[in-house]
């Protein structure tokens, strides 16, 4: 397939029907300082899309934003063409949007089994739903099984990250927003994680906007790319139009001005 | 979640047989003081457990427990004092407003963080108190208001096993709850709340439910203990209650569910005959309580589970002392 012709489905797609679309979104944590300024992206269904840029672009509190921790004051937000800017994150999470914070975000002191029952809030009124959830986590990282009855405080870094996106898949997200899935981890499990992350994804079909720091390795799993700068988007398009050198040029502007 | 085998189901019986025992016998050898000092440590084991279940479980560190019992107590005594209900009708709403006052307390509170969640419940705490006091035409304050007796033949026996039924229907009932898919939650938001909201979850309501039942519990209990001690006084929601629920708890074992059984009983035992020399035992527990705060042992319970633990592992490995 040319080049041409992947642009061209690719756009068409997201032109067609976006699942998530943000538009001109203004948002902070203090009043009068915004740290979106207007910022606007698409994700298509099914695809993964990644967010870069340097410190204190507002990539992570985008994701905030569309999760519903911080209310945007001008702008919208759609997903699936509804309006959810002005929901609470138990009804965005209802909609079938799922959540990643940075770091490790399991419960140490919980099992490995309460954390992943944890992310059945949704499903706790179907115990049959919730057990085949449970049983499908197990199927795609058998280490979890094996380690259901530990404290999730006891698994290593990259577990701990299996873990979190295991619980994430429990109520099978149609949109995944991931926050620096490797940061802190060591260099030789940041692939490890990234294949986690495919792995999870192809399993139940969702897409996910993802934001990273780690740039090159996450432009290589990414469809599309967006370049945030200043609560703006710099630049976007097919990950295929982001090479390495154009990325650390594109960065290095943002960062020198 | 451990899954009940069959030699667990064994020491489950096993454990429900000395329970039956040690909460059957006292009738047949303690004195009517003595019987009179354990139906009221029921009371308090509703209290400290229903507190656990707030704080131990969800995190939430109230200081108005107290009220809610004296709320429960007082609703009951003053329907059937001035309306002429039924004692059961006035437990009932009892509980109810208990409920309620949790309810309405829970919403406007809970979404704060910790200590400012004390400050604001332990002044609704004072607020019921100093009201109690003050509204001496109605309540009769410190005089104490009248209400009638359960039972009229006032056998301490009978009030004893009404109250130790009462316990332990309460702390299963609480068991079952920790246990449910709720408990979970419970524990997630006190081990993270924003974890916990990160999937989803309603954490402001979660604690808002839990708060609501918490405060029925008391509520419960100060209804029936009305109709036990048959005089209310405005002491019922003073503070130092409050902090007896608090050392009983922490004694026992903050987040376990045995924790209030173990811990209830005894202070309350220690308490009562330790008051021919003032004052003096509270300063003792008070030390004992910020001894465990400090090495953050996990009480009494938790002390039993580490000697179990200690236990099986020699039993299993058949060497003893290997790993220490």
């Amino acid at each position: 397939m040319s080049l041409a012709s992947v642009l061209s489905s690719t756009s068409n797609r997201i032109m067609s029907e976006p699942l998530l679309s943000v538009a001109d979104i203004h948002a902070g944590y203090e009043e009068g300082i915004d740290i979106l300024q207007g910022l606007s992206l698409t994700v298509a269904a099914g695809s993964l899309t990644v967010v870069v840029g340097p410190n204190g672009a507002g990539k992570s509190t985008l994701l905030k934003t569309i999760f519903g921790f911080l209310p945007g004051h001008r702008g919208e937000i759609r997903f699936r063409g509804r309006r959810i800017d002005a929901l609470r994150p138990p009804a965005i999470k209802a909609l079938g949007i799922g959540y990643v914070p940075q770091e490790i975000n399991v419960f140490p002191f919980l099992t490995v089994e309460e954390n992943l029952l944890m992310g059945g809030w949704m499903l706790r009124r179907d115990r049959t739903r919730l057990a085949a959830a449970i049983e499908h986590a197990y199927e795609t990282f058998p280490m979890l099984a094996q380690r259901r009855r530990e404290p999730a405080g006891a698994l290593s870094g990259g577990q701990g990250r299996m873990l979190g996106l295991a619980r994430e898949m429990m109520s099978a997200p149609t949109l995944m927003l991931v926050d620096e899935p490797t940061a802190g981890l060591a260099p030789n499990l940041v692939a490890e994680v990234y294949a986690l992350l495919q792995k999870a994804r192809r399993h139940v079909g969702a897409a996910v906007l993802l934001v990273d720091q780690n740039v090159e390795d996450a432009i290589g799993q990414a469809d599309y790319v967006y370049l945030v700068n200043l609560g703006r988007i710099k630049a976007a398009g097919l990950a295929t139009e982001f090479p390495v050198q154009r990325v650390t040029s594109l960065i290095r502007e943002c960062l020198v001005g | 979640m451990k899954r009940l085998g069959q030699a667990n189901g064994l020491k489950a019986m096993m454990v429900a047989v000395l329970a039956a025992g040690i909460i059957l016998l006292p009738p047949a050898l303690a004195g009517d003081f003595a019987l009179h000092v354990l139906t009221t440590s029921c009371y308090y084991t509703v209290l400290a457990a229903s507190w656990n279940l707030l704080a131990g479980f969800t995190g939430q560190f109230s200081l108005a427990h107290q009220a809610f019992a004296a709320i429960g107590a007082y609703t009951s005594g003053l329907l059937i004092h001035y309306f002429g209900l039924p004692i059961w009708a006035g437990i009932g709403c009892g509980v109810t407003c208990a409920a309620l006052f949790g309810l309405g307390l829970g919403r406007i509170v809970l979404a704060m963080r910790a200590i400012y969640l004390a400050i604001a419940t332990w002044a609704f705490a004072e607020t019921v108190h100093i009201l109690l006091t003050a509204a001496y035409p109605i309540t009769r304050g410190e005089l104490g208001l009248s209400v009638p007796p359960l039972f009229h033949n006032l056998n301490p026996a009978a009030y004893y096993y009404l109250f130790s039924g009462l316990a332990v229907t309460c702390v299963l009932t609480m068991y079952a709850l920790v246990r449910s898919p709720l408990g979970l939650f419970m524990r997630a938001i006190r081990d993270d709340e924003l974890r916990a909201a990160c999937l989803g979850i309603p954490t402001t309501r979660v604690k808002i439910l839990v708060f609501t039942l918490s405060s029925a519990f008391a509520g419960l209990a100060g209804a029936f203990y009305a109709h036990y001690v048959v005089v209310l006084s405005p002491q019922l929601a003073d503070f130092s209650e409050m902090a007896k629920l608090i050392i009983m708890v922490v004694l026992g074992g903050l987040g376990s569910v045995s924790g209030p059984l173990i811990g209830a009983a005894p202070v309350q035992v220690l308490t009562t005959y330790l008051q021919q020399y003032g004052e003096w035992d509270m300063v003792v527990f008070a030390l004992v309580v910020i001894a465990i705060m400090r090495t953050r042992a996990a009480g009494v319970s938790g002390l039993i589970v580490a000697i179990a633990v200690r236990v099986r592992r020699q039993r299993e490995t058949g060497a003893p002392m290997a790993d220490a």
